[in-house]
């Protein structure tokens, strides 16, 4: 049994044995609360490496895409070193960094050069929070 | 696990402190005691004081709500503040409870509480399907909907400086209130230890780059809707919940009426009022005319608002400061707002 699977049997046990088995209306309601949590955390561990892999092509993507966007625009210092940052750290946090120097920097960018990358971004986070709900709705 | 909820206090405890207050009472006694288990903010009991005074016998129908020190924006929402604000529209037409006490010293009961009137009348919830049937009947009937609207008419026509309510703090014309509000959601989200959210990062930055000037400013409740109304013969018989409230731009309320947070399975706005009558009826009522673009603005606040909410609350479990699994199962709730975000900002 994998770990997701044990999860979602935990989830089931909780909600068809354990909280109709309950009587007092605090507990009843942490227990089934509980069905939920694991419910999804099984979900969500099921889907990690699958995500995973998804989300560091997509920032790969992202990164040479936001390279190549910007390479004949002017030198702003802010976007330029979050876009590096981002591009030797791929993460969320850097990608945060690349947003709000985006926002930031907006005015000195022109708003088509501001609008072009903020979409491209947005494709990006799409796909990512697609990914999130699969198993957060 | 060092913050986690105070003891649970007695009866006899409550009657003791409330002995206190009423020194020429005698025979004090607590009937109807009952912890209800609503909201995730304070523990609140509901109970009848009976007593004798001046050779008469009295009952008098109390409230409790006690800060239980790992309360959902805790830092954002004191009962001395809810207390303040009670009292102030006292002095209005606002149905609000009558506040009595306010003590602020943990050894009392504690933890800080204060003691308000036990208003008549009942606060079914919009998520249930009870209440949702209560709403949609009382919907049919007429009555409830227009008092919904009149209510937060009443709410937002209040000369709040008249009564006092000042100490809220006036936002600075122009940007000032959605800045303030911004600036107040940032501080909650960076109290957490959540991982960051680029979605977040760029409605944060949508948020400040469409700020709606206004100079306009009202009470604001910050969290109008059915269920945090007491109801009473299909009248309102007291708003409550005054944990959110600040002076702002109405429209913050307004936006929250008509956006579809608070509506489940039906049309009907807070599962009650048909849009277009509210519409009518508020401006009516207020003089004001609803902005539908600074509505929609007040909507993506919102979402950042749902998120620090939800980002505080899954920490609140996670860092062991409360058992409650229901705080827990908050953590999938910011991806959920984060698409609806999303989505609001087009894509």
């Amino acid at each position: 049994m994998t770990e997701d699977e044990l999860l979602q049997r935990l989830s089931a046990t909780l909600r068809t044995e354990i909280g109709p088995a309950i009587e007092v209306e605090y507990p009843k309601t942490q227990a089934f609360m509980a069905a939920v949590v694991t419910q999804k955390l099984g979900r969500q561990v099921g889907l990690a490496r699958v995500h995973e892999t998804a989300e560091a092509a997509d920032f790969n993507a992202l990164v040479t895409d936001l390279q190549e966007l910007t390479k004949s625009s002017p030198k702003l210092k802010k976007l330029d070193d979050a876009i590096a940052a981002f591009d030797g750290q791929r993460s969320k946090v850097e990608l945060c960094q690349v947003i709000d120097a985006l926002y930031g920097e907006r005015a000195e960018l022109g708003e088509a050069q501001f609008a072009r990358l903020l979409a491209r971004i947005r494709v990006c986070l799409r796909s990512s929070i697609d990914r999130q709900m699969e198993y957060a709705a | 696990m060092s913050d986690l909820a105070v003891a649970p206090i007695s009866s006899d405890e409550i009657r003791a402190y409330l002995a206190t207050q009423l020194p020429d009472a005698t025979d004090l006694a607590l009937h109807d005691v009952a912890q209800i288990a609503v909201g995730w903010s304070h523990e609140t009991w509901l109970f009848d004081l009976h007593y004798r005074e001046g050779g008469e016998s009295h009952v008098l129908g109390l409230c409790l709500r006690r800060d239980p020190g790992n309360a959902l924006l805790r830092h954002l929402s004191d009962l001395g503040e809810q207390f303040r604000v009670l009292k102030c529209l006292e002095k209005t037409n606002l149905p609000t409870p009558k506040a009595y006490w306010y003590e602020s010293d943990p050894a009392i009961l504690g933890a800080p509480f204060l003691v308000m009137e036990k208003v008549a009348g009942s606060c079914p919830s919009p998520w249930g399907r009870e209440g949702r049937a209560f709403y949609q009947g009382a919907a049919e009937r007429g009555v409830l909907p227009r008092e919904f609207t009149e209510a937060l008419a009443t709410l937002h026509t209040i000369d709040w400086r008249a009564v006092e309510l000042d100490f809220l703090g006036v936002p600075a014309s122009g940007r000032g209130f959605a800045e303030r509000e911004i600036a107040k959601w940032r501080e909650l989200i960076a109290t957490t230890a959540h991982p960051p959210e680029p979605i977040l990062t760029d409605l944060i930055g949508w948020l400040e780059a469409n700020i709606p000037p206004t100079d306009r400013v009202t009470l604001v409740h910050g969290a109008y809707r059915t269920g945090n109304l007491l109801i009473d013969s299909d009248r309102v018989s007291a708003v409550l919940d005054w944990e959110l409230q600040v002076l702002g731009d109405p429209m913050y309320d307004v936006a929250y009426v008509l956006s579809d947070l608070n509506r489940e399975g039906t049309h009907l706005l807070s599962n009650l009022v048909e849009r277009d009558a509210f519409m009518r009826d508020y401006e009516a009522a207020t003089g004001f005319t609803i902005d539908e673009d600074a509505c929609r603005y007040y909507n993506a606040l919102y979402a950042m608002r749902s998120v620090a909410f939800w980002m505080s609350a899954s920490d609140l479990y996670a860092s062991g400061r409360s058992n409650d699994l229901r705080l827990a199962r908050t953590a999938w709730s910011v991806p959920v707002v984060l698409d609806r975000a999303a989505r609001d900002l087009g894509y």
